[in-house]
């Protein structure tokens, strides 16, 4: 199980992020300052850490420092709300691999840190079934068969991001934000992401059934297996 | 006209027009002060005459005669003393003409009547008319030349004197007004002056400039800050949906709520997340030193946008030179035009038509142009679609895109236009600095 470190004084967010990740079958830890930081990254042996950069006792940046000197395999995404261009940088080049601003979806958060071990570590499963198809998390392809069903980049996100969050509903707006980011626009109620889904399906059905991808009406779309 | 030009007109024409009038009145004046003279001048011969009679006794005239007549070389004055039976009536002057040795000639004549051991006699004292204006030309040419003269002086002394006087004025406008940009960020040197209305004015000028400023980075900084601390609820609200949703113990209608609230927390967080950018925007945040061809820019956006054209089934053209770059902010000109292309698909009809085109003027400055064939703008609405939170009709947005995309236009000293028919599209034009344009 891997085994996160939350760095946030913010209890409430702490917590949600918590809950989140416990039932994505992670272990988690939670400091609420730089210091309880530290003493915990002595005590125990983390594969991630999750750091807010606004502490109250340090600043995030100098934390990551003295974290990875210790532990240069520690991964580590930055979650701030400071927004700032020179933070990204400074962060990154300290030994970040990701850096989420702030606020940012939970079911984005798992995806980035998902990303950061598949990278890090490769994939310990690499064939997914979809029904009658495969989904190869590596290369992003999905098999019918033996042959690749060609998609497009984006739809393959898609399926990948529903993927990642098999069996639980994943609204439009989560959806849009993962494949757009922040240039997703003010356009809250817009539903342009059906028509990725309906690409999806029209490729997908030619071959064979595509129930395994559910609509939840005026939500969005779970991917049950 | 410029308060300059004015006051040099009224100087220059006021002093003309003065002068004017008194050379008109010149002759008449002079004449007046000639005649006036004269008389006097006659009075005083008179009161000789009288006075050598008074000593010497009328004889001294008469020599024995019954008259006395006597007069100048040239006949040009004469006096005359001779008996007569009028009655004492006192003293006239009269212009008369009077026979001198065969000439007939008009003379100034003042009468006299007086007794002298009881005879009454008239004495005549005359000056010719002609030799009373004999200097009134001269006169007049030399006041007419030295008016001349101290008028020229006058003017050219006037006109040096208010070009000292207002200089400072001038100097305010430069450094108050047409230096100076919104918000005033720098101080405006301080205008050398001993005027105290300028001075004045001057300070009051700085004075108002720095309430603007203050008043400017109290609602950024306020806007900054509000932002910021309000993302923190919006978070927590949002990751306990996301927690809920994610239980599989809550049932499909709680879940619908649930997915509703989800999408009004998001609206509230986009409504946060623009107002935050458009306060980094302003307070500087973003560095401008990424240099990257435009038409590579145009194409991103379109491909971003690519799912929305296709759900409107609109058609797109995308003409722009390959060739220019800028030397910008590559993240906020990313978004200027997405937020640009994002509206000419919104506010498009379905199957519409979406132009992007450039063009390079001859002086250098460098243009795009994002035109829609859509609903277009109504005109009272043109002046306001930068505002915050302005849209037109209902639907989606929270009327923050083109807010941004004129923050970020201020920010590049890009000038915004449009062009909008009601009913017949729209055109935004996006003039680029020439100093922001690295290669044409």
């Amino acid at each position: 199980m891997t085994k996160v470190l939350i760095v946030e004084d913010e209890v409430l967010i702490a917590r949600e992020m918590e809950q989140f990740l416990r039932q994505s079958r992670y272990h988690c830890d939670i400091a609420y300052t730089a210091a309880q930081a530290l003493l915990k990254l002595e005590d125990n042996s983390y594969d991630f850490l999750l750091l807010d950069l606004g502490l109250p006792d340090k600043d995030g940046l100098a934390l990551l420092y003295e974290a990875k000197k210790d532990m240069p395999d520690l991964s580590c995404i930055i979650l701030s709300a400071r927004g700032q261009v020179e933070d990204r940088i400074r962060g990154l080049d300290l030994g970040a691999d990701d850096y989420l601003p702030k606020p940012f979806s939970l079911p984005e958060l798992h995806a980035r840190m998902q990303a950061v071990i598949r990278r890090k570590y490769g994939l310990r499963e690499k064939l997914v079934s979809l029904g009658e198809f495969q989904m190869d998390l590596g290369s992003g392809q999905v098999l019918h068969e033996g042959t690749a069903v060609p998609l497009s980049k984006k739809e393959t996100d898609v399926l990948s991001y529903l993927l990642l969050h098999k069996n639980r509903p994943i609204t439009r707006m989560q959806l849009s934000e993962h494949i757009w980011g922040s240039y997703a626009g003010e356009d809250y109620d817009s539903n342009y992401i059906d028509v990725h889904i309906k690409n999806i399906r029209k490729k997908l059905a030619a071959k064979a059934s595509t129930e395994w991808l559910q609509t939840i009406r005026n939500i969005g779309y779970k991917i049950c297996v | 006209m410029r308060l300059r030009t004015k006051l040099t007109l009224f100087i220059t024409l006021s002093k003309l027009g003065i002068v004017t009038l008194f050379v008109l009145a010149l002759p008449f004046l002079v004449e007046r002060i000639a005649f006036q003279y004269n008389d006097y001048y006659l009075q005083e011969q008179k009161k000789k005459v009288l006075n050598v009679i008074g000593k010497n006794g009328l004889e001294y005239y008469l020599a024995g005669e019954r008259d006395y007549g006597s007069y100048t070389m040239l006949k040009e004055e004469y006096i005359s003393l001779e008996p007569t039976d009028r009655r004492n009536a006192g003293d006239t002057i009269a212009t008369l003409r009077r026979v001198v040795e065969n000439d007939t000639l008009t003379y100034r004549v003042l009468t006299h009547l007086f007794t002298y051991e009881g005879a009454t006699y008239m004495l005549e004292v005359g000056k010719t008319a002609a030799s009373i204006g004999q200097y009134n030309r001269p006169l007049q040419k030399m006041a007419i030349y030295l008016l001349a003269g101290l008028l020229f002086t006058t003017i050219i002394l006037d006109l040096i004197y208010t070009r000292i006087l207002l200089r400072p004025l001038g100097d305010i406008i430069r450094n108050q007004l047409l230096a100076r940009k919104f918000p005033f960020k720098d101080d405006a040197p301080k205008v050398k002056t001993t005027t105290a209305d300028f001075r004045y004015l001057d300070d009051s000028l700085s004075g108002l400039m720095d309430k603007v400023r203050e008043a400017f980075d109290k609602e950024r900084e306020f806007t900054a800050n509000a932002s910021h601390e309000l993302l923190t609820p919006i978070s927590i609200l949002q990751h306990k949906i996301e927690n809920l949703m994610m239980d599989e113990s809550v049932g499909d209608q709680t879940q619908q709520k649930l997915g509703a609230m989800m999408n009004t927390v998001h609206r509230l967080r986009k409504i946060v997340q623009s107002l935050l950018l458009i306060s980094r925007i302003e307070n500087d945040q973003f560095p401008r030193e990424d240099q990257f061809p435009l038409s590579e820019l145009l194409k991103e956006v379109m491909e971003e946008l690519g799912h929305r054209l296709e759900e409107k089934q609109l058609r797109f053209h995308l003409r722009v030179n390959g060739a220019v770059a800028v030397d910008m902010n590559r993240d906020l000109i990313f978004q200027l035009f997405h937020n640009l292309v994002n509206n000419a698909i919104r506010y498009n009809r379905p199957g519409g038509s979406i132009w992007i085109r450039d063009s390079l003027a001859d002086d250098g400055s460098y243009s795009i142009t994002v035109e829609d064939s859509g609903i277009g703008i109504p005109e009272d609405s043109l002046e306001a679609i930068f505002g915050r939170f302005r849209k037109i009709g209902a639907g989606e947005g929270v009327g923050l895109g083109l807010s941004i995309v004129s923050s970020i236009a201020k920010h590049h000293e890009i000038s915004l236009e449009v062009k909008s028919e009601e009913g017949k599209g729209a055109a935004f034009v996006v003039l680029f600095p020439r100093a922001g344009i690295a290669k044409a």
